[in-house]
């Protein structure tokens, strides 16, 4: 039986490159939650646009109504508003009873519903040759984005915020005089229409952001109460479909379907589902909580890197997990657009020796924390406070960036 | 759990601080612009204003990053003396300088009151901001235009931005509390996958003899009798159907091994098999020693299953199509010694790890509480001393 021509079959084998893999995995989890994401909170943030807008819109109308005798022919102003009234109204209605979200179609109604405003108010005071100061639901109209500004994409707000902004700047163009006592006011109006769904989502998206971040850590937490030695979010799902595929396969056999001697496809299926079930047997052994905490997280993945030989880590308690994790989500998460090289390693180990503590006697562990691009001014007062529930810690600099040495108090696992 | 809260806490303040700067510096621009039209103010006015537009700007930027009250004074401040420059200085303001007031006094400056919504005390110096604010533009602006439009804009803008303070406020605690529901469901998942994973990882038995059926397969399952062969399988599909529908079965006996669930197991039944499964793949194994040994059926399952990795081994590596397994036992141990004459390496050169020598042989029997040594050069054959306690 010559070996060289049998697939390689990996009994005992080490394989690179796994632990890459996992994370995509492990990402892959995340992500699936990522629908629910959308909507987290948002909808309360919509509510409160509505009620921005609403106050806008009464302001806009009891200012309408006071210039009631100035207009030639109010009724086309007063349509304006009975459509803007009509299209807020239904958009708010809609939005909350459909789901946070809405339709093209829909989405197309509600601009056209906006559009009609802007139009009629600019009919009606065509004749005036002042939009800025006698504009009213035409600057509402434009606020009006706001009530969808958390129903879709940022593109199309900013798309349609653009273009009512240029119509209304191309009517008061051609309408209106440009002289500097009246420019002022024109540029007041065109600013009040544009500027507030603009800004509204640039808060939306803030939030959003804020969202993730928070759901991104609420999920890296769960590792604090793990194990020692854990197996990933998706181990045991993996390891049950290579249950189920070696079931499948050694069924077809049993019972003839496959005939023997097996053909080389096969067989180099039935080697690599021995390979893979060998490797997530063992799986689970080698990888603590904090390795876990870092590829499954997108924000802590993305700038933080672990070496822990001695798989140390897993003898943290949950208090000293939860000061770790809160320190490098501290030093990592301040990462605004100024910082992209952010960057934090995380040292653990070689235990250096036991120390007698009034608990008994304990490991100490030294972590080791340095970054690139975290002057040590910039660092949240938070973050001593949560190194400090890891262990005794000294600060310094190196290469004008933070670094920490915990010198971390473990239990012994040989006492236990 | 207090850490979490001041997390949130932080964030809501961060989300605050940037809204409240890109809704100040915005308005801050476009009043700007209105009083840089050419008459809007007068010249020396204009002049004077420029630098404090410099400073409201650079005080905005750093209500951004910032919480603290000083920025806050210097736009609320700044601002004012933009209004007062522009009313006092020269013929006061026209219908464009107007307009720009309007645009600082119940936008720009208003943007503060969006980070002052957050504590009781933060709210009191909202209060006394929009009374100063609106005292003095109301005054300032009286001879150029009546007090009643002014006053509705600026309570306008106010109420705007204050509601956009509180509403914020309120709705990351809101997103916070349903995010901490994610968690905990979260939290309840990976312990459920934990757990699952322990299940089925502890089904080591049937694992070992389901990976070694399917090491005969993957070998296209020549040398071994298709109807042996296709019983194996039918047992093994058997016991990874108990496992998938929530048993945790145990091989009582298969073709492969005849592993025992009671407390104590007889050796020499099982090293049979052993040998069985290896001359079916073309490794001739000899026993000698000691055939029955009364084990502990765990510390069996260890030794024998570090047994079978070791003469995988020998199988893969050597060169050679024979090996020799000793068994011998006192009163503590029971120790196998694996032989063979085959090509050997030096022990410096090969890691252990890729032999799998730590993982499947030292680790194995580590738990429970055995161990393992290594012997071997180039050219004289390799040697490995397995020990069990009894």
């Amino acid at each position: 039986m010559s070996t060289s021509t049998l697939p390689d079959e990996s009994t005992l084998g080490v394989v690179l490159g796994r632990g890459r893999r996992r994370a995509e995995a492990t990402r892959r989890v995340i992500r699936e939650v990522a629908p629910r994401r959308a909507s987290l909170g948002t909808g309360f943030i919509g509510v409160g646009a509505a009620v921005v807008v609403g106050l806008r819109a009464i302001y806009g109308f009891v200012w309408f109504l006071s210039q009631w005798n100035e207009y030639p022919d109010p009724l086309p102003a007063l349509g304006a508003w009975v459509v803007l009234a009509g299209v807020l109204l239904a958009t708010v209605i809609t939005a909350r009873v459909g789901g946070e979200q809405l339709p093209d179609w829909l989405f197309a109604l509600f601009v056209g519903g906006l559009f009609t405003a802007l139009v009629l108010d600019l009919w009606a005071i065509w004749p005036l040759h002042d939009i800025g100061r006698n504009a009213t639901a035409a600057v509402t109209a434009g606020m009006a984005l706001l009530v969808v500004v958390t129903l879709r994409r940022a593109r199309d707000i900013l798309i349609i915020d653009g273009v009512l902004g240029l119509t209304l700047a191309g009517a008061i163009v051609l309408n209106s005089s440009l002289a500097p006592e009246d420019l002022g006011p024109q540029i007041t109006s065109l600013a009040f229409a544009v500027l507030p769904a603009a800004i509204g989502v640039v808060v939306v998206r803030g939030f959003r952001r804020l969202v993730q971040v928070e759901l991104d850590r609420v999920l890296v937490q769960s590792t604090v109460q793990a194990p020692r030695f854990a197996v990933g979010m998706l181990a045991s799902e993996e390891l049950a479909r290579l249950d189920l595929a070696a079931e499948e396969l050694l069924e077809a056999i049993a019972n003839g379907r496959t005939k023997l001697p097996l053909g080389p496809k096969t067989a180099s299926s039935a080697a690599s589902l021995a390979t893979e079930l060998r490797l997530h047997l063992i799986e689970g052994r080698r990888e603590t909580w904090l390795y876990h905490a870092i590829t499954e997280s997108d924000f802590l993945g993305k700038s933080v890197t672990l070496v822990d030989k001695g798989s140390l880590a897993g003898l943290l308690d949950p208090q000293q997990r939860d000061g770790l994790l809160s320190t490098v989500w501290l030093l990592v998460s301040d990462t605004t657009k100024n910082h992209p090289t952010r960057t934090v390693q995380i040292t653990v180990g070689p235990a250096t020796g036991s120390v007698e503590t009034p608990n008994g006697r304990r490991i100490d562990v030294p972590i080791v924390i340095t970054t690139t691009g975290v002057p040590r001014n910039r660092v949240d007062p938070a973050t001593w406070e949560a190194i400090r529930r890891v262990g005794q810690y000294a600060d310094s600099t190196q290469n004008s960036s933070l670094r920490v040495d915990v010198h971390c108090l473990v239990a012994n696992p040989a006492d236990h | 759990m207090t850490s979490t809260m001041d997390l949130i806490a932080k964030e809501r303040d961060r989300l605050l601080q940037r809204t409240a700067r890109v809704y100040g510096l915005s308005f801050t621009v476009v009043s700007l612009l209105c009083l840089s039209i050419p008459g809007s103010i007068d010249g020396l006015a204009y002049a004077l204003a420029l630098p404090l537009y410099g400073l409201v700007g650079f005080a905005q930027a750093r209500l951004g990053v910032s919480r603290s009250l000083v920025w806050v004074a210097v736009i609320v401040l700044g601002g004012l003396g933009i209004i007062a420059l522009a009313c006092l200085v020269g013929a006061g303001p026209g219908p464009s300088g107007v307009s720009g007031i309007a645009q600082l006094a119940a936008a720009s400056i208003a943007s503060v009151a969006i980070v002052l919504t957050t504590e009781v005390h933060r709210r009191v110096v909202l209060g006394a901001v929009f009374v100063l604010v609106a005292g003095t533009e109301v005054t300032l602006l009286a001879p150029h235009q009546s007090p009643l439009p002014t006053l509705a804009l600026l309570v306008l803008g106010w109420t705007l931005s204050t509601v956009i303070g509180f509403w914020i406020s309120a709705a990351v605690p809101q997103a916070a509390r349903r995010i901490a529901q994610i968690g905990r469901a979260h939290r309840a998942e990976r312990h459920a996958s934990e757990t699952e994973a322990q299940r089925r990882q502890g089904a080591r038995l049937l694992h070992d003899t389901v990976l070694a059926t399917l090491t005969l397969l993957a070998h296209s399952g020549v040398g071994v009798a298709p109807e042996a062969l296709r019983q194996q399988a039918a047992d093994d599909a058997r016991l990874l159907r108990q496992l998938r529908l929530g048993a945790t079965p145990t091989p009582q006996s298969s073709g492969e091994y005849n592993l025992e669930t009671d407390d104590e197991a007889v050796l020499g039944t099982t090293l049979e098999s052993v040998k069985q499964r290896f001359g079916r793949m073309g490794l001739e194994v000899s026993w000698h020693g000691t055939g029955q040994v009364l084990l502990p059926s765990h510390v069996l399952d260890a030794f024998l299953l570090a047994l079978a990795e070791c003469l995988e081994n020998v199988r893969r590596h050597s060169g050679v199509t024979e090996a020799h397994v000793t068994i011998t036992d006192d009163e503590n141990t029971v120790r196998a010694m694996v032989t063979d004459a085959g090509v050997g390496f030096d022990i410096e050169d090969v890691d252990a790890a890729r032999l799998g020598f730590k993982e499947s042989v030292v680790g194995r029997l580590q738990e429970v509480g055995g161990k393992a040594r290594l012997f071997s050069s180039k050219g004289s054959g390799t040697t490995v001393v397995l020990e069990v306690p009894r």
